[in-house]
């Protein structure tokens, strides 16, 4: 606690808060173009803090990691294109309470769920960072093994009304992330020849391809409709439309408490990052609502479970970092490198040798949740109007960003053609309804879900008896298979019912949902 | 959507069988012996995208019936058009980037999209790639100080 109040010191400066606000909005711009996160962002601006203090380039990159996550929800809301592929279930009703005029309230719920997931993350990050680097030392590659299958079977099962389909879609996920050199025998896989291929796939082309170009084709295909939908809008909307009532309030809180909490722990397990957060936080809530059904058509708390854990997860992710030095995120990667830059190398001596930066560090976090609501709210104006413009002149700007963002990856013309070709897998996977989501899971997980697997095979020694010994990863393991069977007989059950129906009233099959392997909307998006 | 499903099943099946047959063999060596398969992984996955094609097959699969309603097709006429049209300018404009400039490139690719989804007035047509490419810029080579190309 001394050391925190050092750090305020240092930080509470006009300086270091310039910085840091200069980061926040820089983030938050970033993160609402789509395509251009927080990785990319941060990325970006490393060799910026290169002339900066210390604290000032650190609080500078940490504002733009959580502006940008924040950000991110701000296209999701207006376009359906999310920022990051972590806001993708706030476009599932953040997007539908913008066509209904309500974007402004869609926008400040998710600024709000956003503040206050990061801001008790980064509080669950100060008070667990140190004690917890002697227990995580339990979770071992068989033990991490489980959990990344569990969270892709979880994800597959939730993400529209198949599980089938689902598991295709994280299984062509985990596939093409097994695309360029094998990192053990250093073998290269499906390359054809291609020394573009021999890193794999880059993530940033690939999801910018799937999320931002698939949905701005999809939307040149119903544009006419969309544009009326959105004159209606502007026509139509009131005070209530604009504000979050004291009712959602209340309906919202326990919602982002438990957003929280998933998005928290989400974090601090390494690899599975914030898509896996948002989606379960999404999931649970739709469970827990008494009308799951109005999922996907513009509940406001969809937004507020979504937002809360996508932004819980920035800082907790920072927890296996501090603790053991092991990045538990993509952003905790590239964030490695500038803390090192500046002095402070991540892992458990770091509290011993340099606690008075570790201090900064916390305070400059705190300070950015706080600058993130001031910012967040005071631009929500600016960043509603995107919705008056018509859509003929939204799509080719941000086809334009989308192509920037994806060459900027490698700085090459091969990343725009992985852009084009998974948007063609985009396009058909939101038509025939395949969760495009749980493929991005797949491929973001793929490579820790088998160097672990490698290396669980290895430790287990082939014998599947061995798992004994493993009571964590047994768990998760039970977990995936009740999630299977859970989800399974979930479909059994509305296929009977469906079959029913057919035999009361033939022919009337094709006035419902077509299939029990459909769902009949985004969510698998 | 059942029929989407079975036609959408039976391709993925046949997808999953090319790769297990034909591409993964050729395209991935077997690796040296005492370690793991580096075939392992993208086998199982394809092998398990197969069967669940052929789940997905058989539990959307009905003979037709007389009075059943014909199904709506999942994409529509102009939604394909879009798709086509959007490939296009990217083919334009890729085009442009590796025959003459990448600031050719991005013109052609706000442009082009602005005229085939309707846009008319010769201001937007002129006024809109420039403010864009002046705004990137801007931001890349003078806020953040790194360049695109």
């Amino acid at each position: 606690m001394e050391n925190l109040i050092i750090g305020f010191q240092d930080v509470l400066n006009p300086a270091t808060l310039f910085w840091v606000a200069v980061g926040v909005t820089l983030g938050y711009v970033l993160g609402a173009l789509p395509g251009l996160g927080k990785a990319t962002g941060v990325a970006v601006a490393i060799p910026l803090t290169f002339y900066l203090e210390p604290v000032a380039a650190l609080g500078l990159l940490i504002g733009i990691a959580k502006g940008s996550a924040a950000g991110s929800a701000v296209s999701a809301i207006l376009l359906n294109t999310p920022g990051e592929p972590s806001s993708a279930p706030t476009a599932l009703d953040g997007y539908p309470l913008a066509r209904q005029g309500k974007a402004q309230k869609a926008l400040k719920m998710g600024l709000y769920a956003s503040v206050l997931g990061d801001f008790v993350s980064t509080l669950i990050l100060i008070g667990l960072a140190a004690p917890l680097a002697s227990y995580a030392l339990l979770i071992g590659p068989v033990e991490l093994c489980a959990i990344l299958l569990f969270s892709l079977t979880f994800v597959g099962g939730l993400s529209g009304g198949s599980l089938t389909k689902g598991l295709i879609a994280a299984a062509f996920g985990v596939f093409f992330a097994t695309i360029g050199l094998e990192p053990e025998t250093f073998i290269s896989r499906m390359t054809f020849g291609r020394l573009e291929l021999e890193d794999g796939l880059a993530l940033v082309p690939l999801a910018i391809g799937m999320l931002a170009v698939a949905e701005m084709v999809l939307q040149a295909g119903n544009m006419r409709t969309l544009d009326h939908e959105s004159a209606r809008i502007v026509q139509g909307a009131s005070r209530d439309d604009r504000v979050v009532t004291a009712a959602e309030w209340r309906r919202c809180l326990p919602v982002i408490a438990r957003g929280t909490l998933i998005g928290s722990v989400v974090g601090i397990l390494p690899g599975l990052g914030a898509s896996v957060g948002s989606f379960l936080s999404y999931g649970a809530t739709q469970r827990a609502s008494k009308t799951p059904e109005k999922y996907g058509t513009g509940m406001i708390e969809g937004v507020a479970a979504a937002e809360s854990a996508d932004n819980a997860v920035v800082p907790s992710s920072l927890v296996p970092l501090f603790a053991l030095g092991i990045p538990g995120s993509v952003i905790a990667a590239i964030l490695i490198a500038a803390f090192i830059l500046h002095g402070l190398t991540p892992g458990p001596l770091m509290f011993k040798q340099q606690p008075r930066l570790v201090a900064d560090v916390y305070a400059s976090m705190i300070c950015a949740s706080l600058i993130m609501l001031v910012i967040g709210y005071f631009g929500q104006r600016l960043f509603a109007m995107v919705i008056r413009v018509p859509l003929r002149l939204i799509i080719p700007g941000v086809l334009l960003l989308c192509s920037v963002g994806a060459y900027m990856e490698t700085s090459s013309v091969f990343s725009i053609y992985v852009m084009l070709f998974f948007a063609l897998i985009g396009f058909f996977a939101r038509k025939l309804d395949f969760s495009f989501v749980t493929f991005l899971i797949g491929f973001v997980i793929g490579p820790s879900l088998e160097l672990t697997f490698r290396q669980s095979i290895q430790i287990l020694d082939h014998k599947a008896a061995n798992l004994a010994g493993h009571p964590i990863a047994l768990l998760f393991i039970a977990l995936t298979l009740a999630t299977v069977w859970w989800t399974a007989r979930g479909n059994a059950r509305a296929a009977a019912a469906r079959r029913r129906s057919d035999l009361v009233l033939p022919g009337s099959a094709s006035r419902g949902p077509a299939s029990t392997e459909t769902t009949g909307n985004h969510k698998g998006g | 959507m059942r029929r989407a499903n079975v036609v959408s099943g039976v391709v993925l099946a046949l997808f999953g069988l090319l790769m297990l047959l034909v591409v993964i063999p050729a395209q991935i060596e077997q690796g040296p012996e005492g370690v793991v398969s580096p075939r392992l992984v993208p086998n199982m996955m394809m092998f398990l995208v197969t069967v669940l094609s052929v789940v997905l097959v058989l539990t959307n699969y009905r003979p037709p019936q007389d009075q059943e309603p014909e199904e709506p097709i999942p994409v529509s006429l102009p939604e394909l058009a879009a798709l086509v049209k959007i490939a296009a300018v990217f083919a334009v404009s890729v085009g442009l980037y590796l025959l003459v400039s990448p600031l050719a490139a991005g013109a052609a690719l706000v442009v082009g999209s602005l005229v085939v989804l309707g846009e008319r007035r010769p201001v937007v047509i002129v006024m809109m790639p420039a403010a864009l490419l002046i705004g990137l810029w801007l931001l890349f080579y003078k806020v953040l100080g790194t360049a695109i190309v």
